[in-house]
This record gives structure tokens, sequence and C-alpha cells, in this order.
């Protein structure tokens, strides 16, 4: 579980350019919006792409994204039981 | 009499600053990392920038030396400004990129991108960023041409209660960079005459 949320750290970083951030940066179990990270709907959007491209999971009931991507331990939680490749 | 109050030409070149080129060290070649190297010497504290398109980028940088050298305080809703910005290539760096992340066979097209895919997306960033609550738009003209502009910024004073005019030119494509930003203020004791042949030099110097 700390290799992939490592990973996704890494990867959330590249896609919504958190520059001048660094995996150590990200507090795994804080929220990823409004606080945090900060992050907006546009990212939102961002991370719903992230985890069907590197994951495999489509997102198919929007009233669970809320749950899912409260923070980065959260989101690894839901790789990890769902991941298709 | 209108002044033009401040102004900022952002090229491949050079960054000049009312006529004096600002101190900032250049590591790269011109292009998008070079915006990053005006947004560190800036300072700004606004992570935002990061996720900008290039265009906006350069609008944005362009108008955060306008305002600062104005000592402009964004922390007030501002109702009596306005901002007016033209371009030749409209959001073209943009699209391009976008049309990029569309591959049939890895078909993630980027949200992110996408937003950037509009030319006026600048003029917004530059009002969010500085609470500018005045109306703002966005022009394509065929080339730089002083005196379309000088019209549209005469249009962007007639609305009841605009005082100063952030407006421009914001032009940015595959790495090229050819940008002017200026403040005009309808009553200002100093800064030199608003007029076509004045914009005209400020491009052109």
């Amino acid at each position: 579980m700390e290799e992939l949320i490592l990973e996704l750290k890494k990867q959330i970083i590249e896609a919504l350019n958190l520059e001048d951030i660094t995996p150590d940066d990200i507090d795994t179990n804080a929220p990823l919006f409004v606080e945090g990270l900060g992050l907006d709907s546009i990212d939102a959007l961002e991370l719903i792409v992230l985890m069907e491209k590197n994951y495999g999971i489509k997102l198919e009931d929007p009233g669970k994204s809320k749950e899912i991507f409260k923070s980065v331990a959260t989101m690894a939680e839901y790789i990890e039981k769902n991941r298709t490749k | 009499m209108k002044k033009i109050t401040a102004y900022c030409r952002i090229t491949d070149r050079q960054v000049i600053l009312n006529g004096k080129e600002p101190d900032i060290a250049f590591s790269g070649e011109p292009g998008s990392s070079r915006l990053t190297e005006i947004y560190r010497y800036l300072d700004a504290g606004y992570p935002k920038f990061h996720k900008m398109d290039n265009l906006s980028k350069a609008g944005f940088l362009a108008s955060e030396m306008v305002l600062r050298a104005l000592d402009y305080d964004r922390e007030t809703p501002d109702g009596s400004t306005s901002v007016v910005f033209a371009n030749k290539s409209a959001s073209l760096d943009d699209d391009k990129r976008f049309q990029a992340t569309i591959n049939p066979d890895n078909y993630y097209p980027s949200p992110s991108v996408f937003v950037y895919t509009l030319p006026n997306i600048v003029t917004g960033e530059v009002a969010i960023r500085n609470k500018i609550h005045g109306e703002t738009s966005f022009f394509i003209l065929e080339d730089f041409d002083a005196e379309k502009m000088h019209t549209f910024i005469e249009w962007a004073f007639s609305s009841p209660g605009i005082n100063r005019v952030l407006c421009g030119w914001t032009e940015y494509l595959d790495n090229h960079c050819d940008v002017l930003v200026m403040m005009v203020e309808k009553e200002s004791p100093k800064g030199m005459d608003y007029n076509i042949l004045n914009i005209n030099q400020l491009y052109l110097n």
C-alpha cells in the first residue's frame, strides 16, 4: 500500500502540474479539495482521467467520487480494491 | 486626458517594464520555461499559474508587473477597471496541446488543457487574480493593430463607472511570446499620453 500511495502522489503531482510540491509535501490523509492541496473541479476531472488511464478504473457512479477523492489514502484504498491494470 | 500609466512588454528577446529591463536571469530558450523564470523572479506565490496555458501565463505575468508597478490593491474588489486583450492566434497554442492529448489508441483528452482552449480565459485569470469586476473582453485581429485596439479600449471606457482599462496584445504561439500590456487611466496626472502613436511606439520598441 505504501508503494501505491507514493506512486499515486507522483502521478497527482504530474497530472495536476503541482509545481514545487514533492510527494513528501502531500499529507496522505489530508483533504485533497478546498483545504489540503486546494484542488478544484477541473482537478477532479483530471483525477478521474488518471484513475482510468493508469488503473483501468471507470467511475460510473458520480455519487461515490466525494468519498473516493477525500484524500490520497482513500484514493489508494479504492484503487487497490478496483484496479484492472 | 487619458494616460498610459504603466506598461510591460514581453518578447522572446526581453522583458521591459516601464522602459527598463528587470534583472531577470534567463537560463533557457524562449518559451514556457522562460515564463516560469519570470514567475519565479516575481515570486508571485500563485500556484494556479502552473496550471495555466502559455497564453494565460504570458498575459498574467505582464499584468502582474504592470499592476505591481502601480501598487494596485488586489485585495479590494474593483468594479472600475476593465480588461481588454487582443491577439492574432487566439488559443491555437493550447488548442494544439489539447489535440495532442486526443489519441485514438490512448483516448484520454486532458480536461485541464481543454479549459484553456478559449483565448478569453487569460482575461478571466487576470480578473480573478486581481479581483477586477469590470467587463473583460478579448479580440482576435489579423495582426497587431493599434488603431483597432484604441477603439476597443474606448468602448471599454464607455461603460459606466470604468476609470481604468488594463489592455494590450497577448500573443503566444509555438514558444514565441509577443505581449504588450498597458494600464490606461481616465484621469491621471502622470504617464504618457494615450493615443495610437504611443501604443504603436510601445509595441515597436
